[in-house]
């Protein structure tokens, strides 16, 4: 176990110390068929040594297109305009040749996502050595025997074997290290990590923002972190930029953004993302509104048509970056109006009405259970060979899960990729007999016989939602057919199909205008909306949501998890939801169960899950969460597991989670011989009380 | 598999053509019988049931390598002799141009996509894929004509395999090579197509890839990573198709053959249809199998040269 306290950053430099990249006035225009695309707007920052700047932004904001404008990897159809000063030199402008000498020796670059970051064909180790001998004179040996040092810096084990290794034998996380390696291979002064830790589980998250900063004082190099997910910043950025539409609209030191946001787009973001240290008490309060397009942009502030602060001035006039005392840099025209409390930061965004009187009911009265699951398990066979595939083993995907759900109530399968999350929910949808085990909706086993018109019955009672609303919405169809399919399958006369459209369309909360949009001509957010009522249309009872809202950005993602609280409570609907965001779970869910290897190994209730974890998995799956606010983030321990979760194929015998339990080496004998010969059964903490987990040791 | 391949060439041939046709002409006429009998000594009687023919035939060539007589009583061997080796030098000679013309107009190509250097040539060889191999060759025929007309003597020429009045090795290395040139270029354009094609589309899913990008990072020029990186992964499932392109290759030879009056295998292959020659056919059919393996052991090769991951395996 390793507990690593982020924060600990060398002492502020002295004001005199020199940037080693200073950017300044960077645009950078793509062309395309509607007018070019304004993707970066005069962007200016400097990055110091051994400091971390974190560049926050909502997709599209133009936060990947800046690094790729400094690091000179744009397409060539780019314009790029402004200065890009390192070490005093301009890289703007100069060819791929003079570049490529400047990238990987001065600048190393870490990308998002590690799967498909590396070549295949090239052994790690090749890879490694390769980009030494870019920059450096090395022999073949002299270059493999540092790549082998390198590896074994960036936490990869046995690096003299694994040297050898090729990509597609590694893990996501451990990929990211390798990045992570070929980065600082050369000791740059400058690193760039472009959503570094996006695509991989939060546990894994924390492991690969502790070998950044290894990384960083490795090297003593500047660092630019981006990302979306303000926890990290606030965990790991010195100093942060904010984003929206291709500028930079509020830049300031971490502490002082979080603590005093003075940009109303960066006070409507702050207050939009769900906390994961305390359930809010009340709503997210989400911004309303989406970003511009960047084409063709409006002369005035590109916040104003979302900006409750909006005076006349800001629809005609940009405001430019100035410096606000006590604040940092700020693009408002009003800037000095909020810094000076009138209008209070506060009370600038308002919770939507309908919902401010009480957010929960004290829901202590739960409904009669409409689903209820015991002991699934699901097996896929492993094959190899093309044409003559042989079963080379079993995969567990599932292995034992058991809950209940009630009417009215939020049930959260919490747990990392590969987890059998959506395994479970598929098996539900399925509605056939599971391989092992029990599923029950509304008091009908779905492994009983029965009537077609009990199916079709069955199959109005659950519904569910994905993660993709693009993928899960024909884009041939409007939506008025999208939504009036369903109803036509269960036999709708016209007339009612079409009421029961315009109802839905206000149910979700979208003007009935819409009707004969297609998906593509609609945001994500109201795609989403759209695949809610679709799922809604035929009133079920339970709604099975898949990561709901992980596909959209925080200040919309805020809209759609109120909607869906609206929803449960006016229609009593039971959700069982999946969702990787913890901090998501824990504003939505009333009870949590988590999962790892196919098993449930905590269950209980949302508040006394968090506060009161008891399985080792879900305490260090608690902590690896970052918590959008620097003081907290950098006060509290982090527990940060070792290894990444072991493919379901082989499952131990006794506990699954042993190998990575860091509680495990503190026990004594006899503990360790029971976790590593019995799997621990599921079992309350006290008698009475929901709240159940599997440990031998707790 | 070449020996399959080869059998059920015998079997199709015996069942399909029919040798008794070369005697049906031929004044005095005979009878039915007497042909028979005439066809008897090459094992090609077809009153003999067609298992024992088949088994004569078989041991033959598995024994002595004999593959047999043709209905007039010429040898397949001594006929085929020459013809594999001015066949062999057509078809490696197209091939291994058209995979390095395809492969480096690919580079070329689509390190400019979208510009005017890719627009062009893929216009060309879509072009070209559409263009029958009789057309390509005779344009080539009248490309080389006006060639040598220009020059004043014939560099280049469109007839033949070899002159027969050549003597002495430079000379006669010489002119095998005038004679090679036009035919071959023939071939390889209508060979190189594909591989630009198809290496093109390839290459480009690995140049916009992940991994050229962070090669580039680590400091290696557009060109270099392209080079390094994404060509080298490209290359795999093109070197898979070679092999199996050498039957199409062969097929367009046998009509470059037939255009360029070559004693090729390919005219030989139209030839022995067209006399009802059952062994000489089959001859001709083993030779194409054996050229795709050895394609195909080739391209096994170069897999395991270009993709170090089955190396290790
Ligand atoms: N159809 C399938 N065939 C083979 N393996 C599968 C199949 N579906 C799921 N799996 C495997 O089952 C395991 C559990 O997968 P599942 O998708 O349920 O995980 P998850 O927790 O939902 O992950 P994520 O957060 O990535 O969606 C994984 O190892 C996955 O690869
Ligand atoms: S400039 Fe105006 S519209 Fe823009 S953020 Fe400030 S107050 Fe809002
Ligand atoms: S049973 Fe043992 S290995 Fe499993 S979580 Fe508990 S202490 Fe750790
Ligand atoms: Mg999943």
């Amino acid at each position: 176990m390793t507990v690593a306290t982020p924060g600990t950053h060398p002492p502020a430099e002295s004001a005199a110390t020199a940037p080693v990249l200073s950017v300044r006035g960077l645009s950078v225009a793509f062309p395309s068929e509607a007018g070019p695309v304004q993707a970066v707007r005069e962007v200016s920052f400097d990055v110091l040594p051994g400091r971390t700047l974190g560049i926050v932004g909502e997709s599209g904001s133009g936060k990947s297109a800046t690094v790729m404008g400094v690091m000179g990897l744009l397409p060539e159809t780019a314009q790029v305009s402004g200065r890009v000063l390192l070490g005093g030199r301009d890289l703007v402008g100069l060819g791929d040749r003079e570049l490529s000498a400047v990238r990987g020796n001065d600048i190393g670059m870490v990308f998002q996502d590690p799967l498909s970051a590396l070549t295949p064909i090239f052994s790690i180790g090749r890879q490694l050595s390769d980009a030494l001998r870019v920059h450096q004179d090395l022999t073949r040996q002299a270059a493999w025997n540092r790549a082998v040092e390198l590896l074994d810096l960036v936490g990869i084990a046995e690096p003299h074997r694994n040297a050898r290794a090729f990509p597609h034998e590694f893990s996501g996380g451990m990929r990211q290290r390798v990045v992570i390696a070929l980065a600082m291979a050369n000791s740059p002064s400058v690193i760039v990590a472009d959503e570094p830790t996006t695509a991989l589980d939060v546990t894994v998250q924390a492991q690969i923002l502790d070998v950044l900063r290894t990384a960083q004082t490795e090297t003593g190099a500047g660092l630019v972190l981006i990302t979306h997910d303000l926890g990290v910043v606030a965990g790991y950025a010195d100093d942060v930029a904010v984003m929206y539409a291709g500028r930079i609209v509020e830049q300031a030191g971490a502490n002082e953004l979080f603590g005093r946001p003075t940009m109303p787009y960066t006070i409507g973001l702050l207050g939009a993302v769900p906390r994961p240290e305390a359930r809010a008490s009340g709503q997210l309060v989400p911004i309303g509104g989406e970003p511009p397009s960047l084409v063709g942009l409006s002369a005035g502030c590109s916040f104003a048509d979302r900006c409750p602060a909006a005076v006349d001035r800001c629809h005609s006039q940009e405001p430019p970056l100035t410096a606000v005392p006590g604040h940092g840099q700020v693009a408002c025209w009003r800037a000095p109006d909020i810094a000076g409390g009138n209008p209070a930061a506060s009370s600038l965004f308002s919770p939507p009405e309908a919902a401010v009187e009480e957010h929960r009911p004290d829901r202590q009265v739960p409904g009669e259970t409409v689903l209820r699951v015991a002991e699934l398990a699901r097996t896929f066979p492993i094959t190899k060979g093309a044409l003559l595939k042989r079963r080379v083993g079993t995969l567990h995907a599932v292995s034992d899960v058991s809950f209940a759900l009630r009417a009215g109530e939020t049930l959260g399968l919490v747990g990392e990729s590969g987890s059998g999350k959506t395994t479970t929910l598929l098996e539900i949808m399925r509605l056939r007999p599971p391989e092992h085990g029990l599923i029950e909706i509304a008091g009908t086993d779905v492994a009983a016989p029965r009537s077609t018109e009990q199916t079709q019955r069955l199959r109005r009672t659950v519904q569910i939602v994905m993660q993709d609303p693009m993928g899960s919405l024909d884009p041939r169809l409007p939506v008025f057919r999208l939504l009036a399919e369903p109803l036509q399958a269960v036999g709708t006369d016209r007339d009612a199909v079409r009421i029961r459209v315009s109802e839905l369309l206000s149910l979700v909360g979208l003007d009935a205008s819409l009707a004969d949009r297609f998906p593509a001509a609609l945001s994500g957010g109201q795609r989403q909306r759209v695949a809610i009522a679709r799922a809604l249309a035929t009133e079920p009872r339970i709604v099975v949501l898949d990561e709901p809202v992980s596909a959209l950005d925080v200040s919309i993602q805020a809209d759609v998890i109120n909607l869906l609280t609206k929803l449960q409570r006016e229609l009593d609907l039971a959700y069982l939801i999946v969702a990787h965001d913890l901090a998501v779970m824990r504003q939505v869910s009333d009870r949590i169960a988590v999962m790892y290897l196919g098993h449930i190994v905590e269950s209980g209730d949302t508040e006394d899950l968090f506060t009161h974890a008891r399985h080792p998995y879900t305490e260090a799956l608690l902590s690896a969460i970052p918590v959008p606010d620097p003081q907290v983030e950098r006060s509290r321990e982090h527990i940060v597991l070792k290894g990444e979760q072991p493919s379901a194929s082989r499952l131990p015998r006794g506990c699954v989670f042993a190998d990575r339990c860091p509680l495990y080496p503190l026990l004594d004998g006899g503990t360790q011989q029971r976790c590593r010969t019995e799997r621990p059964l599921l079992r309350p903490a006290a008698s009475g009380t929901d709240h159940r987990h599997a440990c031998h040791a707790r | 598999m070449i020996v399959v391949a080869t059998n059920v060439t015998y079997l199709l041939a015996a069942w399909f053509l029919d040798p008794r046709s070369n005697y049906r002409g031929l004044r005095p006429v005979r009878t039915e019988e007497q042909i028979d009998h005439a066809l008897a000594p090459y094992n090609l009687d077809p009153r003999a049931p067609l298992a024992d023919r088949w088994w004569h035939w078989f041991s033959d060539v598995l024994l002595h390598f004999d593959w047999g007589k043709s209905p007039v009583g010429a040898s397949v061997n001594s006929e085929i002799g020459f013809r594999v080796v001015v066949s062999g030098q057509l078809v490696t000679a197209a091939t291994l141009l058209s995979v390095v013309a395809g492969v480096a107009l690919s580079v070329f190509t689509a390190s400019r996509q979208y510009g005017w250097w890719d627009r062009m040539t893929q216009l060309v060889s879509v072009f070209l894929f559409n263009v029958p191999a009789a057309v390509a060759a005779l344009a080539v025929v009248f490309a080389g004509i006006w060639l040598n007309q220009h020059l004043g003597w014939r560099l280049l020429y469109v007839a033949g395999e070899k002159s027969p009045d050549v003597s002495g090795l430079w000379p006669t290395v010489a002119d095998r090579f005038q004679h090679l040139v036009l035919p071959t270029l023939s071939l390889t354009l209508l060979g190189y197509v594909g591989y630009h094609l198809t290496q093109r589309s390839l290459l480009l899913d690995n140049i916009n890839s992940d991994f050229v990008r962070t090669a580039r990072a680590t400091g290696l020029t557009r060109a270099q990573a392209i080079r390094r990186h994404a060509l080298r992964a490209s290359l795999i499932p093109t070197a898979t198709s070679v092999a199996f392109s050498i039957p199409a290759i062969f097929t367009g030879a046998v009509i470059t053959e037939t255009v360029f009056g070559w004693n090729g295998m390919g005219q030989y292959f139209v030839q022995t249809i067209a006399k009802n020659d059952v062994h000489g056919a089959v001859a001709v059919a083993a030779f194409g199998a054996g050229m795709t393996a050895i394609g195909a052991i080739l391209a096994d090769i170069a897999v395991v040269v270009l993709d170090p991951r089955v190396r290790v395996r």
